[in-house]
């Protein structure tokens, strides 16, 4: 007999003339009925719901907690918000909304006030429905176009820095390594890395691998991926290849290309050979595309 | 480059459906080794605790991984194992209508099972069950206790042949 072959037997792995020799055993039988009886056990009971509120009561910090994530340079700005931590050194979000994207998807979400908001694949957003009477505050990972109704101050907060507005549209870009927030129209204040800067509408400021870059964009105009369209002004290629993995929902590899090489130029979101032919043209790469991978690679300099 | 979603498990929404997808093999997982269903419900929480304190450090894709090694270590060479007690969801024999000598085998082979798996080592019972009750594959197993495919069919086999061997007395 094989090695294993109770094993391969529970599993359907053994071939007709092994299953009919096994079934010809005295054992048989035994194995079986042990089976049969083995497939009705179950263990003991289980409440999912109970013990989910119960993990709920355990992370939550004692006392008065402000959504935000644990991001020291956000403490130095955020005089305007009370913190009471007792004994742990992390946030959670208490928020009640929270609104996700997956790669190659897009969604609006409208405020309790009529802001909306437009978020960009690969992106969450999380706001307090209860307390919005009180306060706006969102909290942001990835991409998002905000269109602020007038009204009380309205803060966005990131991992890596926090916008607050006063009824305005801008885009805020939060990503690994990239921090960009673009004011189209109204005014708007950046607080990043403990100091404030004041973007009125037509420019944009950015934070790329550590660098402050600050751009102009064109006012009275909505950012390009709302028109199914990602602009870029002299990023560096990884970004680049980052976003258009998150809107195709693809995976990228590359071969002898250099990442940091700086990037102009836009890409269509919605027909992909469109967009590597875009992607590759300007840079000289070449490109393969295999079901949902792609390979950008370059030749070796002889 | 990945793809997926947002690369940490931060979110409510990924987290919570992290919870309700494998917090009750967890569940199961411990109560297998230790007989213990307070101590599985408090590896439960404490693996889901560890992983949000570290949430910003652990993607999706690896989360499941991360609550298990958790779970795993948490009582290893601490607790004493305790007799495991599983029920049966249903009458072992399919027929309704039978004698009472027929019945009467039928929960004398019940209590023979339940006393061989309680008889197994440890890491033979807990592989067994994993595949019987929570339907896992060997793959599954091995990822969770860590050790090769080969070594989870090796448990198998041995689980199901000292069972025979202890029922049938020979």
């Amino acid at each position: 007999m094989k090695d294993n072959y109770l094993a391969k037997w529970l599993n359907n792995e053994l071939t007709e003339a092994e299953l009919a020799a096994f079934k010809e055993t005295a054992e048989y039988a035994s194995y079986q009925r042990i089976v049969n009886a083995s497939d009705k056990l179950q263990g003991p009971s289980y409440d999912v719901d109970k013990a989910y509120a119960r993990l709920r009561d355990k992370t939550s910090a004692g006392g008065k907690v402000v959504q935000m994530r644990s991001s020291r340079m956000y403490w130095s700005a955020a005089a305007a918000v009370a913190v009471l931590i007792a004994f742990s050194f992390f946030y959670i979000n208490t928020l009640d909304e929270t609104i996700s994207t997956a790669y190659a998807e897009q969604t609006r979400v409208n405020l309790p006030d009529e802001s909306e908001v437009l978020l960009n694949a690969g992106s969450e957003l999380s706001y307090s429905k209860r307390k919005w009477d009180k306060q706006r505050n969102v909290s942001l990972q990835g991409e998002a176009f905000f269109r602020v109704a007038k009204g009380k101050k309205f803060t966005v907060t990131t991992e890596s820095g926090s916008v607050t507005v006063l009824g305005t549209q801008f885009n805020v870009e939060q990503r690994k390594g990239f921090f960009e927030v673009s004011c189209f129209e109204g005014l708007v204040s950046v607080s990043f890395n403990g100091r404030e800067h004041r973007l009125p509408a037509g420019s944009s400021l950015m934070m790329v691998d550590g660098q402050l870059v600050t751009a102009s964009v064109a006012p009275g105009t909505t950012p390009s991926w709302l028109n199914d369209e990602s602009s870029f002004k002299s990023i560096p290629l990884a970004y680049v290849l980052q976003e258009f993995e998150r809107q195709f929902d693809v995976q990228v590899e590359t071969r002898n290309i250099d990442l940091g090489q700086l990037f102009t130029g836009t890409f269509s979101n919605t027909d992909i050979h469109l967009a590597l032919q875009s992607i590759s043209t300007p840079s000289q790469m070449k490109y393969t595309l295999e079901e949902n991978n792609v390979l950008f690679y370059a030749e070796d300099i002889p | 480059m990945k793809t997926g979603q947002p690369d940490t498990v931060c979110g409510e929404a990924v987290f919570s459906e992290l919870f309700r997808t494998h917090s009750k093999t967890v569940f199961n997982y411990i109560y297998y080794k230790y007989g213990n269903e307070e101590k599985s419900n408090d590896a439960v929480q404490e693996a889901f605790v560890r992983l949000w304190e570290n949430c910003s450090k652990v993607s999706p894709e690896k989360a499941k991984a991360y609550v298990y090694t958790v779970a795993n270590n948490l009582y290893l060479n601490v607790l004493k194992a305790e007799k495991v007690r599983l029920k049966y969801s249903s009458g072992l024999s399919d027929s309704t209508i039978e004698s009472p000598d027929f019945l009467m085998q039928e929960k004398e082979f019940g209590e023979k099972l339940q006393r061989a798996l309680n008889n197994l080592p440890e890491n033979q019972r807990t592989t067994f069950l994993l595949n019987r009750i929570d339907g896992k594959k060997y793959a599954e197993i091995a990822e969770m206790e860590q050790v090769s495919v080969k070594a989870i069919e090796k448990r198998m086999h041995l689980a199901l042949k000292s069972l025979r061997e202890e029922i049938d007395g020979i």
